[in-house]
């Protein structure tokens, strides 16, 4: 189909200046092709799978796994009737906003902005630091912050300069927890994009708002925020979207627990899909986180009036 | 413009098939394999059966070590066939999935695999599992196996799925010297459940620095916090969880309310073990090998099994582990009869409905299941003998460190699950109500109505029911 | 008395940036200790005594031998595919004039937006219709078509920057498009090409989900799930091995990285990208 409609649309390409009008329209597709090939198979029929799985009673075992039925929008009904679906939307939500929206985003400006116009030699050297953590694969982050925060561990070792007694982090603030690990890992992505939208801000406006009598602050929030924007909000959408489908790092961590203090949705659907059998109602949770997902970057390409 | 599409596609896949085709090849050439496949490849037709099993924690692996006899005393009888073990190195939970997940695929199903009880039954009947009613009628052995353990591997409809190979019972250890250092009577007979509490509490009070009761609570123990915590609890109140007559789930009962709020007097009043400890998929090995070989723990609820770890070559040889622990029956609720309650699963063998070599795998089956091998394996791991010739033995009855007469005398008054085919999914929502309830994230009252919307949505609320008062 | 404010400023970012370059350094701290120390336990601690020990263990086990190889298979080869794939698809999007550029650029970027984890159940699904699960080929396969979406999207941005006067040059000396593409945006486009190779290896080498669902046989898993694996089972008492595991599964993206990274900082311009 798609393949289709580009077949059509490159026949009727203006025809590009010097030489260009001897590529014909099935030259586009075959730049295109390999790449459609492997989005229909392994992308899009999966989506399309999802939302039909959603909408039936598939089960790993037993009697449903055999004799898998369409029960209409009955999934749905019981999700939002199971308080489990509910706070994990809910964390979701915490575990989005807080890791992702807030720490990292906020972080990474701030360490962009500070480290701007440094010496080299001590940028880099602070730059290595923080993206040490977005270089370390998740599931060593896990395992990492799995010995930050452990009863004993190196937290601990240093709050007990202050006298704190020993705490296991990792079952008293879960949620916290797991947050500080994702900032941590995420930071120095926002830091470099950040870092790269500075560079491209013209010296001489920010020179002249100073000459002008602008501070330090103003002309960060009149001059630098403004010709910034946009990458900021490609940064909010690409981080939100990474940070909506963080599994690794919790499970390897929390595993959602204690209780379900960190049941983010991934976590949810693998747990109902694969450790409690009903493929069905994970892949209706699934279903959610992509719906999900699809409104937030709607909403940010919305707000950056994209044209590409 | 769909055919075209199609064609591409099948071309592609093609010159794929051929890549991984030479992938797969090198990949399968195990080293222990590949000079024997070479010896005879030229005479007779190499044939392969692989045995899929869960590999977890420290070694030794008792159940890879039989498997291993089994298929050398296999290999030698069948010539030109290889036994291909295929240890899965997964959590319970993660086990469970990953044998689902293989056998439902001709190309990974594997030929034997052990399956637990309580999964038995959801597995043949999602059509994972090779009925072997016909081979088990000609097998002369199956009579030694007991009404209750083949009932264990048997569906409702009577299809045999399976050929036990382990049995268990459940009670409670008791630390002896934490005991007397506590004031508590030795030998230790708790008549009801206040008297366990009021043992840990006195335990609590007068011997700081051991857990006072361990039982497991957390979701990633699996099958362990259903059937060693909850169930152990459920079946010694006039409730029960499955009303075999009717074939409905009892979702909302007083017993399963007063099981979860037992839980929650341990854990809110201290009397467990932290929950870093307890909601690890790791923690019946930190209880058998690390604190109870410290003699840390004054009383576990847990399975029969334990003392295998404490074996000579077992991961944490403790030779008076027997002596230092007791095991004495679990009361139920106020004592009422038959005062004392018990929980039995096992594992057994099975052959994957998808196999290629069902006949070879039958073969492997009855000889890894023989008198002898069924003994040295139930012998090392602590397990109880499904098999009655095996029972009997004395050199099986009076195995040292081991508490097999003990074990063997809860069968009186034991229980097994519902075989029915939810039950595993059923299993997974109380192990949620059971953690949620021991880390204060719900209220026993909010658990059971959480259990109950889950479990309705999960078989249909028409096959569940409610008992109340 | 102006200059000196701004000094006491300077002096104030300093400090504040070491600091928090300090608690970014802190959480490391464990694991590069334990991975030394023959008795590590959770807390941070100098080893006594230093040891390679733990790091020779994880490395003459022939399991964690393989599962390298098979990490350094799946994700170089979804690096590779992807960067050859996305590249190409990313011709025609920014030289040529297309009708349903737009819409084709949406859903790309929406595809971006997709969580893998949530579509991970049909995934399986389709891989068991197909009979093509437990394959690190078509593993491979579907980890490159999960990477395509963001791929495509950074190199079209990329190329968008090389003028197209260079490739009108070779046209009217008779190049193809595709040789123009090989030989004159390609090595342009370096940059992009080890943006993308970077990204797509970093994120397939810590991918754990995806083979940990697709491939069932232990001996064609990739290391990621192995050391999964290791800290299930040993991870509360190899602490020393779990740390040095973790190093040794480190080391391969930092040293893409180090390769990489003086093309990097240009990956990183977003703000040109929605400008349009």
């Amino acid at each position: 189909m798609a393949v289709h409609a580009f077949a059509k649309s490159s026949g009727r390409r203006k025809p590009l200046p010097g030489g260009a009008s001897n590529h014909s329209g099935w030259r586009a597709i075959m730049f295109l092709l390999p790449s459609w090939l492997l989005l229909a198979v392994f992308f899009f029929v999966p989506i399309l799978l999802t939302f039909y799985f959603a909408f039936t009673n598939l089960s790993l075992t037993g009697t449903s796994s055999l004799a898998t039925k369409f029960i209409g929008f009955q999934n749905f009904v019981s999700m939002f009737q199971d308080p489990t679906f509910r706070i994990s939307v809910i964390k979701t939500i915490v575990f989005l906003v807080f890791s992702a929206v807030i720490g990292q985003q906020v972080l990474g400006l701030l360490l962009a902005v500070l480290m701007n116009e440094r010496h080299r030699v001590f940028r880099s050297a602070i730059g290595v630091l923080v993206i040490a953590g977005w270089v370390t694969p998740e599931i060593v982050v896990a395992f990492i912050f799995y010995a930050f925060f452990s009863d004993g561990g190196t937290l601990d070792t240093f709050l007990s300069v202050f006298h704190v007694q020993p705490i296991a982090w990792l079952y008293a603030f879960p949620m916290v927890s797991v947050i500080i690990a994702n900032i941590w890992h995420g930071t120095a992505f926002s830091m470099m994009v950040y870092q790269a939208a500075l560079g491209d801000v013209p010296k001489e406006i920010l020179e002249s708002a100073a000459i002008d009598g602008a501070g330090r602050f103003q002309r960060f929030v009149r001059v630098t925020l403004p010709m910034i924007k946009g990458s900021i909000a490609t940064n909010m959408m690409l981080i939100t979207l990474q940070t909506l489908g963080v599994f690794t790092l919790i499970y390897s961590l929390t595993g959602g627990g204690p209780g379900n203090r960190t049941m983010t949705l991934p976590i949810y659907m693998y747990q109902q899909a694969f450790s409690d059998y009903q493929l069905g109602y994970g892949t209706a949770i699934s279903l959610i986180l992509l719906i999900i997902g699809i409104v937030a970057s709607f909403v940010y390409l919305r707000m950056l009036k994209v044209k590409l | 413009m769909k055919r075209r599409a199609v064609c591409i596609g099948s071309s592609i896949a093609l010159a794929c098939v051929g890549l991984s085709g030479c992938a797969t090849n090198s990949q399968h050439v195990a080293p222990q394999t590949s000079s024997h496949q070479q010896g005879e490849a030229s005479t007779v037709k190499q044939r392969i059966i692989t045995v899929a099993y869960q590999q977890f924690g420290n070694p030794p692996y008792f159940n890879q070590e039989w498997l291993q006899q089994a298929a050398q005393q296999f290999e030698k009888k069948y010539r030109g066939v290889t036994v291909k073990l295929e240890p899965i190195e997964a959590s319970e939970n993660d086990f469970y999935t990953k044998i689902d997940l293989m056998m439902k695929s001709a190309s990974t199903a594997p030929d034997v695999v052990t399956e637990d009880t309580f999964l038995i039954n959801a597995d043949g009947s999602a059509g994972y599992l090779q009925p072997l009613n016909t081979e088990v009628k000609s097998w002369p052995d199956w009579s030694q196996f007991s009404a209750a353990m083949k009932s264990g591997s048997t569906s409702n409809g009577g299809v045999v799925y399976g050929v036990p190979y382990s049995t268990d019972t459940r009670g409670l250890y008791y630390d002896v010297k934490i005991f007397k250092d506590a004031g508590l009577p030795v030998p230790w007979h708790p008549k009801n459940w206040n008297d366990v509490l009021n043992a840990a509490k006195k335990i609590k009070e007068k011997v700081p620095g051991v857990v006072p009761l361990w039982m497991q609570v957390g979701k990633a123990t699996g099958e362990a916090t259903t059937m060693q915590t909850f169930e152990m609890l459920l079946y010694g109140t006039p409730d029960t969880l499955y009303d075999a007559a009717k074939h409905k789930w009892i979702v909302q009962s007083p017993g399963f309310l007063n099981s979860l709020k037992w839980i929650q007097t341990v854990y809110a009043g201290g009397l467990g073990p932290s929950l870093s400890q307890i909601l690890n998929a790791q923690a019946g090995n930190i209880e058998s090998q690390q604190l109870m070989p410290q003699q840390k723990i004054g009383i576990a609820l847990d399975g029969n099994w334990l003392p295998g770890s404490w074996q000579k070559n077992g991961p944490a040889p403790w030779p008076d582990g027997t002596k230092a622990y007791q095991l004495t029956a679990m009361p139920t609720e106020y004592g009422q009869a038959p005062g004392y309650t018990s929980m039995s699963g096992g594992w057994a063998l099975s052959i994957s409905r998808l196999s290629q070599n069902k006949q070879l795998a039958w073969d492997f089956i009855k000889i890894a299941t023989d008198k002898n091998n069924m003994e040295w394996y139930d012998v090392h791991q602590g397990n109880l003998a499904p098999r009655k010739d095996v029972a009997d033995d004395p050199s099986y009855e009076n195995a040292p460190g081991q508490f097999f007469k003990v074990a063997t005398s809860f069968e009186k008054f034991t229980h097994f699950r519902p075989a029915n085919a939810q039950y595993p999914s059923v299993s997974t929502q109380i192990q949620a109500a059971v953690e949620a309830v021991a880390t204060g994230a719900l209220t026993p009252e909010q658990a059971m109505q959480q259990y109950a919307s889950n479990v309705q949505r999960i078989v249909g609320a028409s096959n569940t029911e409610i008992v109340s008062k | 008395m102006k200059w000196s404010r701004a000094k006491a400023d300077t002096i104030l970012v300093h400090l504040v940036l070491v600091l928090i370059g300090v608690v970014f350094v802190i959480p490391l701290l464990w694991m590069i200790f334990a991975a030394f120390d023959g008795n590590a336990t959770l807390a941070l601690q100098v080893p006594q005594h230093w040891t390679l020990g733990n790091f020779w263990a994880i490395l003459s086990d022939p399991a964690n031998q393989r599962s390298f190889v098979n990490g350094v298979i799946i994700s170089l080869g979804q690096s590779v595919l992807v960067v050859i794939v996305a590249g190409l698809a990313a011709y025609p999007l920014s030289r040529y004039q297309l009708k349903y550029k737009r819409p084709f650029m949406y859903t790309i970027l929406f595809s971006t937006s997709l969580p893998i984890t949530a579509v991970m159940v049909p995934v399986y699904e389709l891989f068991v219709f197909l009979h093509i699960t437990d394959s690190i080929f078509w593993t491979t396969l579907f980890l490159a078509a999960s990477g395509l979406p963001y791929a495509i999207w950074i190199m079209k941005n990329f190329m968008d920057s090389v003028p197209i006067e260079l490739e009108e040059a070779a046209w009217t000396d008779g190049a193809s498009a595709f040789s123009s593409l090989r030989k004159i945006v390609a090595p342009l486009m370096l940059p992009g090409i080890s943006t993308v190779g970077i990204f797509t290896f970093a994120g397939s080498w810590g991918n754990f989900f995806v083979p940990f669902i697709l491939i069932q046989t232990p001996s064609k898993l990739p290391a990621s799930v192995t050391i999964f694996q290791f800290f299930g089972q040993y991870g509360s008492v190899e602490y020393g091995k779990l740390a040095a595991f973790s190093i040794l599964y480190t080391i391969p993206a930092v040293v893409l990285y180090v390769l990489g990274q003086r093309y990097m900082s240009t990956g990183f311009q977003f703000g040109g990208a929605t400008k349009g």
